[in-house]
């Protein structure tokens, strides 16, 4: 029955031994998939190449799923899963902060560390910048420290927000990303294309 | 410069159909984690509380760990830190929402408590619904445990077989029988001196423990 | 490596060095595929684990151990930093993300040496400099690091496993996210085209 660390059959050491190789897959989809390259990423938001979203709904709707059907087939204990907890107010505002951030650096944490492993100077002084950042925030925390603890929820999902069950809320997320999907492709076929070659190969 | 990009739209498509069939069934079956009814005799559980053949008494308890009964499982409904730094000797801890849901063996014979009792009761109300009909547990909880096994305080006048019996079953536990010239324990029944808790008990207990 | 396209030609104002590739660059995955292997990695992560990946955490640990090295009482003496220390030493939770980030920049590394996408470079649009380009990088990661420790997470730990989970606030983390980026994007055309 997973999840296998939690019910004790593997230790801390080799924990981390999981999270290097974990790690290594998720650095070599996120390169396999362009995401290493700030100015692929930064595409997303002219809609000229949607990948961020293809990526990562991609992502979001395999990991949904795999969580739904292990479940309903007794190998996972799904309360046992590690929930992010909700803040709301400091997460909207995070998360606004945290874009605004994105669409100047053109790449997000996770992927600057793949454009910096790949030899991108801007992966270099993003990850420069976030250390600040994180810093700042830091030492900021103490006269902030009400807003970002404010309107907690605990580990609140949406189907208990929305009163529906998991189930339908998961079929409605795959609906809706499908459509966006669509909606993508439809939107990259036809934005306006900034005159420079993008169907190089270097 | 970006670098072109490979699309593989056969697969793209079968991934996407294979979503479509995921989601939807997924709405259909609603929750992923299939729910265990359990079924209860109002009648029969009421008649089992009155006649207090819910519980047993730390004594019983004791005695039984003492004498290996077959199928034993004591049961402590407690935090993990509580478990840690005491426990009754041999028991498991197992949290409420796992009562609810563990693996049962037919052949055991359940004994719950937690530090008062309560959650043992619920625990125990739990397994009887579940279909246990060997499930009992301590009314004092862990409590009760130290008051009458780890620590008994016997009065001076009592029999010399009960002394007796009651020494070697403490000793047998590692714990200590105090003579008393008041009782405090009545006829089986748990008397609660008002200064002593649980926690005051337990350091006691540690006190001596090597 | 084939030369550079004309239309590059107007950024190449710098010398960059060249890391020697098995061959020419090769192209991306289906952005689609690749994110389905992200997801199965994410699955895994929840499964041996019980938690998803993350990234933004390992960074507050790296500030968190440098701030204790520099002055050990203040790091335990901040409600955030603390939350990284464990009897005032890193605490395991960051040393999972940090060895899982560590992981991150093998993969990246890997599968970039294996497709030839390994370039010592700044990569921006045509229209700015590198140096602008970088203040840029530098800027927008330390906006994401706020927004990240206030968010508690980031795109990997509150958009993909908080996504995954449903978690309502890492939703809402996404759709602000994208929101703020898009409210901003349009004044950084110049940057980008």
């Amino acid at each position: 029955m997973a999840p296998f660390y939690e019910l004790g059959r593997f230790g801390d050491g080799m924990s981390l031994v999981v999270a290097v190789l974990l790690g290594i897959a998720f650095g070599w989809f996120l390169e396999r998939g362009g995401m290493g390259n700030a100015r692929k990423l930064a595409g997303q938001f002219y809609f000229t190449d949607l990948s961020v979203l293809k990526l990562m709904f991609s992502a979001i709707l395999t990991a949904m799923l795999g969580l739904f059907w292990l479940t309903w087939a007794g190998l996972l204990d799904l309360s046992r899963i590690y929930v992010p907890e909700t803040f709301l107010a400091p997460q909207i505002v995070g998360g606004l902060v945290f874009g605004v951030g994105f669409a100047t650096g053109g790449l997000c944490p996770g992927t600057s560390c793949v454009a910096a492993a790949t030899g991108r100077k801007d992966g270099w002084a993003l990850i420069a910048g976030m250390l600040v950042g994180v810093f700042v925030f830091g030492e900021a925390f103490p006269a902030i420290s009400v807003f970002a603890d404010s309107t907690a929820r605990g580990a609140w999902t949406l189907p208990q927000a929305l009163g529906l069950s998991y189930g339908v809320v998961v079929g409605i997320i795959v609906a809706a990303a499908l459509g966006v999907f669509a909606g993508a492709e439809w939107l990259e076929r036809h934005a306006e294309r900034p005159a420079q070659p993008t169907d190089v190969t270097v | 410069m970006t670098a072109r990009e490979i699309r593989s739209p056969r697969v793209e498509r079968g991934l996407a159909i294979a979503a479509v069939i995921a989601g939807a069934l997924a709405a259909v079956a609603g929750t992923p984690t299939r729910p265990a009814r359990g079924t209860v005799n109002v009648t029969e559980l009421a008649r089992v509380v009155e006649q207090e053949e819910d519980h047993v008494t730390a004594v019983e308890l004791a005695t039984w760990i003492r004498d290996g009964k077959a199928g034993l499982r004591v049961l402590d409904i407690r935090s993990d830190s509580e478990f840690v730094e005491f426990h009754v000797p041999g028991a498991a801890r197992v949290p409420l929402a796992e009562i609810a849901r563990m693996p049962l063996d037919s052949a055991a014979t359940y004994v719950l408590y937690s530090e008062g009792g309560t959650h043992a009761a619920q625990a125990w109300f739990l397994l009887r619904a579940r279909g246990v009909e060997r499930v009992y547990f301590l009314r004092g909880g862990l409590y009760e445990w130290l008051e009458q096994v780890m620590n008994p305080r016997v009065t001076a006048n009592a029999p010399q077989a009960e002394r007796d019996s009651i020494r070697a079953l403490t000793l047998w536990f590692g714990g200590k029988m105090e003579i008393v010239d008041t009782p405090s324990v009545l006829d089986g029944k748990l008397a609660l001196p008002h200064s002593v808790g649980t926690r005051e008990a337990i350091r006691k207990v540690r006190r001596r423990a090597c | 490596m084939s030369t550079i396209a004309a239309g590059n030609a107007l950024g190449a104002t710098t010398a960059e060095i060249r890391v020697r590739a098995r061959r020419e660059a090769a192209p991306y995955t289906s952005p689609y595929l690749a994110g389905v292997g992200i997801g199965i990695v994410l699955l895994l992560s929840f499964v041996l684990m019980g938690r998803g990946l993350g990234a933004s955490g390992a960074f507050s640990s790296v500030v968190t151990a440098t701030v204790q090295a520099a002055a050990p009482g203040h790091a335990a003496g901040n409600a955030f930093y603390a939350r990284y220390l464990v009897d005032g030493a890193a605490g395991p939770l960051g040393d999972w993300l940090v060895f899982e980030v560590l992981g991150v920049l093998i993969g990246g590394l890997t599968s970039g040496l294996l497709a030839g996408r390994l370039r010592w470079t700044t990569e921006r649009g045509p229209a700015i400099t590198d140096r602008r380009r970088l203040v840029n990088a530098f800027a927008g990661g330390a906006a994401m690091g706020i927004g990240a420790k206030l968010a508690r997470g980031c795109t990997s730990g509150l958009g993909l496993t908080g996504g995954a989970t449903l978690s309502v606030g890492s939703w809402l983390f996404v759709v602000a996210a994208f929101a703020g980026a898009y409210a901003v994007a349009p004044l950084l055309r110049k940057a980008w085209q």
